[in-house]
């Protein structure tokens, strides 16, 4: 059942991302449109130490990991 | 896993070293402030690109478990030369020192439950006092084997009480602009503790399409990790005991990431990620038992190591978003996780970072997580049933929910610098009562997941 749902959802990305990339001519800004988009609170991480922190305490603490980057490993973490 | 004094004075010059980078960069940049004549800038219109300037980046992370388990503080330095075409060299250093208690794996009882386990003092037969002060050498009869003993009151979760470790590591990373705009990403880490060495290397490629508006980047990241107790890794399934064990084991890990990352329009900024990883060889943790309980009363018979496979699949889809509006930025991301141990979990996450004044903001978040538990995760084992081929009682493994509530603030000081403050509260809830409990088992808090709180302070400037 959860694979199934886990399939389900991976077709979707799929297709999503083909959408998204397919799209992506439409999408988008021009280059005097940029000002938000260059600030630092609009990059995927702004505190590299605190996301860095959050993975290693998440990956020692859950059963999931990773996804934003590579996971947090590289300890024993009991 | 007792300190090392040697180790110990390299984390207190980390530490020392990360407060004269908080003292020292305050000071510096004062005075290079002062020289430049430069005002200081709108905090909130500060831009991503640090061309021609070095930032330094240092912060210190204070965690503490409730319950008097694991605490840890953990100062972190990252140096980042850029030049002006987008190439930049990065190093950052890594300092954990961790104490407290962990939980051993045992389910609670009714009854006091002694436990013995390797000693690092052998020949000697000495009282010694841990941090619950309810731990002690012993010789086991009939031998000259010094192990350590602990007990743990009734109706408590067993723990482990003579946790100790450090960690230090080092990070490194060079990104180089190719002619055609396309951006290269070498890396590699390196970490040691007392019973664990870790060692990757990681590439990535990065392209841009539709006049820099689609970003679709690969990365490969491949790790070796060496588990070394002092006392050797325990055969899974043979019964916990004060008697030293077999060598150390290692495990491979190959991570892939690819991702896309979109401009969507001039506020919103959108980014997929999937991730494919494959980790092999010992994944077992070597302190860790699980109790073997009688069928009717639920009483502890045993406790035997636990046991995991050998082979993991971890598959993961990200999707990020950063939205700007009305001077605030959202950012509002989600997780799905599967892996092959039978784990899938869902991460939600926001954050909104509200400007105040020209030189200040916070940014409240929420992280929501739940995964279901691994195919072989059990409470306890029953006594004359026959033993399945792996087991595991790590709450890591089983089915919970957390939630994080956080709160960041930072502010300008000085020109482009920043400091920075997050305070997190952590929380796992899960089945502390199954429905399936045997015995006297039925009273007892079966769920072993945490409840921490962590404060990362930062300070982060960038110079010529």
């Amino acid at each position: 059942m959860k694979n199934d749902l886990m399939r389900r959802a991976g077709l979707a990305v799929i297709a999503g991302g083909c959408l998204l990339l397919g799209g992506c001519s439409s999408l988008g800004a021009k280059a005097w449109d940029r000002d938000l988009m260059a600030r630092r609170s609009m990059q995927p991480v702004t505190h590299p130490l605190i996301a860095g922190a959050d993975d290693h305490i998440y990956f020692s603490k859950e059963g999931a990991s990773g996804g934003r980057t590579f996971d947090g490993g590289g300890c024993g973490c009991n | 896993m007792q300190l090392n004094p040697r180790k110990g004075r390299l984390t207190a010059a980390l530490g020392l070293m990360t407060a004269n980078l908080f003292a020292g960069a305050l000071c510096a940049h004062t005075a290079q402030a002062q020289d430049s004549q430069n005002a200081s800038q709108n905090i909130n219109d500060d831009t991503s690109t640090d061309a021609n300037l070095t930032r330094v980046d240092s912060a210190i992370l204070f965690y503490q478990e409730a319950n008097g388990r694991v605490k840890a503080i953990e100062p972190v330095t990252s140096v980042t030369l850029n030049d002006d075409s987008g190439d930049s060299l990065h190093v950052k250093l890594t300092a954990d020192t961790l104490t407290g208690a962990t939980p051993n794996g045992a389910a609670p009882w009714t009854a006091a439950q002694t436990f013995v386990t390797p000693s690092k003092t052998q020949g000697q037969k000495t009282t010694v006092t841990s941090a619950s002060g309810n731990s002690q050498l012993v010789t086991i009869p009939g031998t000259d084997v010094t192990a350590r003993q602990y007990t743990t009151p009734a109706n408590t979760l067993p723990v482990d009480s003579g946790f100790r470790d450090q960690r230090y590591a080092i990070d490194l990373g060079y990104t180089g602009t190719l002619d055609n705009g396309d951006r290269l990403n070498l890396g590699g880490a390196w970490s040691t503790e007392h019973d664990y060495n870790s060692m990757s290397a990681n590439i990535g490629y990065a392209r841009d399409f539709n006049d820099k508006n689609t970003t679709v980047s690969a990365e490969l990241n491949f790790e070796h990790d060496t588990s070394k107790p002092f006392f050797g890794t325990p055969e899974p399934f043979t019964e916990m005991s004060g008697v030293s064990k077999g060598g150390n084991r290692t495990k491979n890990v190959v991570d892939f990431v690819g991702g896309v990352t979109q401009v969507m329009n001039r506020y919103w900024l959108a980014q997929i990620n999937y991730s494919l990883g494959d980790t092999s060889g010992y994944q077992t943790d070597p302190y860790r038992v699980i109790s073997v309980v009688d069928g009717n009363s639920g009483a502890p018979v045993k406790y035997l190591y636990e046991s995991r496979p050998g082979s993991r699949i971890r598959q993961s889809l990200y999707l990020g978003n950063k939205i700007a509006l009305w001077g605030t930025v959202a950012d509002v991301s989600a997780r799905l996780y599967h892996d092959s141990w039978g784990i899938n979990a869902e991460t939600l996450e926001v954050a909104e970072r509200i400007p105040l004044t020209s030189f200040l903001y916070v940014e409240p978040s929420y992280r929501y997580y739940h995964q279901s538990k691994a195919n072989f995760f059990h409470d306890y084992l029953i006594d004359g049933q026959p033993l399945p081929a792996y087991a595991s009682s790590d709450s890591r493994l089983a089915t919970f929910n957390a939630n994080t509530i956080a709160l960041k603030v930072g502010m300008r000081v000085l020109g482009n610098d920043e400091l920075y403050l997050r305070a997190a509260s952590y929380q796992q809830s899960g089945t502390s009562h199954p429905a399936s409990a045997i015995g006297d088992l039925k009273t007892e808090n079966l769920f072993t997941g945490v409840k921490a709180t962590s404060v990362i302070l930062g300070y982060s400037f960038a110079f010529y």
